[in-house]
């Protein structure tokens, strides 16, 4: 019994941090959501979805899109490092490939803005190649931006995992396919990705949280409207200390985070059945 | 027999891994319709020289040639060559028909017609009903058969065998050996069969090669290289472990062993065997041996007696299994009755289950010798 007693004694402290730095803060920013002026109503729901069901729809296209993008370049890259037949450029490609992971996103941020800007490095290099002329060039600082800048930072982490994975791979059933005929494309899409398949999505899925939750990006990249539900929400607060909004777009994000963890867990269910 | 020779073809074959040199100076001639077993302890090359056939490494000097067209630098499915590896490699992620079907899919063949290859393959191996499972669900013994099936479906006309018996539980094995005949001499496919077990190899093979340190020691029949082996090592190798440092002279067609401490003196006809007079090395399989009591006459001239003192007796099924101690060194002998330990004993190796070989670097220390006093080095 007392044995029993100790071992509780011990997790507690770890518990209590959980409990009261991480539980209790969600608890009440949930609660906080349905409380308008001290009373339960879903009028900050009401706000909410008045104010930015725009910037909603945007944030799930952008980082939809730059997940999509994601796993066709962790893809193409987890592919090369394990199938790639040149020693040398996959030598070159797995010492670069890791770099932006390292990055912070508001580095990322102001690498782009620089680079993307309608003066920027892009658009000179364009224009003195004369690929464009000055008058056409455009800034990329706009939905774009964010999608490039995501899709820069967070494709090493998916490619690392996915490399991960495939390396481990039994070599033998890629040898297989070869002898049969299969070209290096098709082994790629119909035996190496089908096998780590699991990989690849809790990278995406890893992925998608992570840009959820990124601020700094929208704020440097694309200051203007529609944009990202984490801008909206440091806005509420910052500008307004509106709380009950910025918990209601929180718990929004909250959903739509959950939702593609969900589909993991199912699939996973599956796989095991 | 009446197969069209050098339908593949392997010329002045060598391979190097970074300084290593795995496969040297390989020559081999396999006909249509043969079965040809590569075999080696391993690290010997064997394993290496077939994925150079398959195409899945490069060597480093030599030709590869099938029906005498050069495939030396041609890519694996261009060989007309289907590999069936140790793992099996089959894909975890595709059914068993999937997976059989896989080659023809690749070729472009219409849906109708991989299912009805399918289904053959299927009825060939006795997959029957299996079709819509994963790998993961199958036993041992059927992966091994999809793996077949996978090979043999795209009909090719050679069929590589990477040691594809190795993982079944020994008792599958046996009859697995035997069912990979009976298919291949029936379809009348070519086939390479990589293995380190030579049993294995005597029940499957037309013909056997065996490999040491990437050259090839011997290629024959299983009764050429069981009855005549070419070398010390491939005489310990085909399980003649026994061995006794004897020394004799040539003497027109007989080779007359001396006298020596251990043994008494005879003689064995040469039979084309490169001997010369000198030190040699006898080696013997234990169920060659025939025990009998100290000082029983045996059969003179042919062959020759060794006197020793049984050291242990046990009994492995079928005959008595002796350790016998002559000099200064140990051999296996068997018996149909037990010697006690202690007994005093002749050992007569017939003249035809004698390998002699003539050992000018004295080198019985890099094959299986039974010399048991340790770090004396064996003449």
């Amino acid at each position: 019994m007392s044995g029993r007693f100790l071992g509780l004694l011990l997790v507690l402290p770890a518990l209590a941090v959980i409990a009261f730095l991480f539980i209790l803060p969600l608890v009440m920013s949930a609660v906080g959501a349905f409380q308008v002026e001290g009373a339960f109503g879903w009028g900050n729901f009401e706000k909410t979805f008045d104010l930015y069901t725009k910037d909603i729809i945007f944030s799930v296209v952008i980082i939809a899109i730059s997940t999509a993008l994601i796993g066709l370049l962790s893809i193409a890259i987890g592919g090369y490092l394990t199938l790639g037949e040149h020693p040398v450029a996959v030598a070159i490609l797995r010492w670069l490939y890791r770099w932006p992971m390292f990055i912070p996103f508001i580095v990322v941020g102001q690498v782009l803005r620089t680079f993307l800007s309608k003066s920027g490095m892009m658009n000179n290099v364009a224009i003195n190649l004369g690929l464009i002329a000055p008058i056409d060039a455009t800034s990329f600082l706009d939905w774009r931006g964010i999608v490039i800048a995501f899709v820069w930072k967070q494709t090493p982490f998916v490619a690392l995992l996915v490399a991960g994975a495939m390396a481990s791979l039994n070599r033998d059933t890629i040898e297989a396919a070869r002898n049969l005929g299969a070209s290096r494309l098709r082994v790629l899409i119909e035996i190496v990705v089908p096998q780590v398949k699991m990989t690849l999505t809790v990278g995406l899925i890893l992925s998608f949280v992570t840009m959820m939750s990124v601020l700094s990006v929208p704020l440097m990249i694309n200051a203007q409207t529609p944009t990202m539900l984490t801008a909206d929400i440091a806005f509420r607060v910052n500008s307004y200390g509106d709380y009950g909004v910025a918990n209601a777009l929180g718990l929004i994000s909250l959903v739509l985070a959950s939702s593609v963890a969900w589909i993991y867990l199912r699939a996973s269910l599956k796989e095991r059945a | 027999m009446a197969m069209d020779e050098g339908f593949v073809e392997l010329r002045g074959i060598a391979s190097r891994y970074g300084s290593t040199q795995v496969l040297n100076d390989i020559n081999l001639s396999i006909a249509k319709g043969e079965f040809v077993a590569l075999l080696g302890s391993s690290g010997c090359g064997k394993t290496t020289l077939l994925r150079l056939l398959a195409g899945f490494q490069t060597a480093s000097a030599g030709e590869v040639m099938v029906r005498r067209r050069n495939m030396t630098a041609e890519p694996p499915h261009k060989r007309g060559m289907a590999l069936v590896f140790q793992s099996y490699a089959l894909w975890p992620h595709m059914t068993v028909a999937q997976n059989i079907g896989y080659g023809l899919k690749l070729r472009g063949a219409p849906r109708s017609k991989i299912a009805e290859r399918v289904s053959a393959m299927q009825a060939l191996l006795g997959l029957q009903g299996l079709e819509a499972r994963k790998p993961s669900a199958l036993s041992g013994g059927q992966r091994q058969r999809v793996a077949l099936g996978r090979a043999l479906a795209i009909d090719p006309e050679i069929l590589l065998l990477d040691e594809p018996l190795s993982n079944l539980d020994a008792r599958i094995r046996l009859t697995v050996r035997h069912e990979l005949r009976a298919l291949q001499k029936r379809l009348g496919i070519t086939a390479v069969h990589v293995t380190h077990d030579r049993e294995e190899a005597m029940v499957m093979a037309d013909r056997i090669v065996i490999l040491d340190a990437g050259r090839i020691a011997q290629a024959g029949t299983p009764e050429e290289v069981y009855n005549r082996p070419a070398s010390a090592f491939v005489a310990a190798f085909m399980g003649a472990e026994n061995v006794v440092p004897l020394s004799g002279t040539v003497d027109g067609e007989a080779f007359v062993i001396a006298e020596g401490p251990v043994n008494a003196a005879g003689s064995v006809a040469l039979m084309a065997r490169p001997l010369s007079t000198g030190s040699v090395e006898a080696r013997f399989r234990p169920e060659a041996a025939r025990l009998a009591p100290a000082g029983d006459v045996m059969a003179p001239g042919t062959g020759i007696t060794f006197r020793g003192e049984v050291l242990a007796v046990s009994y492995p099924g079928g005959h008595w299994r002796h350790v016998v101690r002559l000099g200064d060194r140990e051999i296996m002998a068997d018996a149909d009755r037990a010697f006690a330990p202690g007994d005093a004993v002749a050992v007569h190796v017939p003249a035809e289950a004698l390998f002699l070989f003539s050992s000018p670097h004295q080198a019985a220390g890099s094959t299986n010798s039974r010399a048991m006093t340790s770090g004396k080095v064996s003449a």
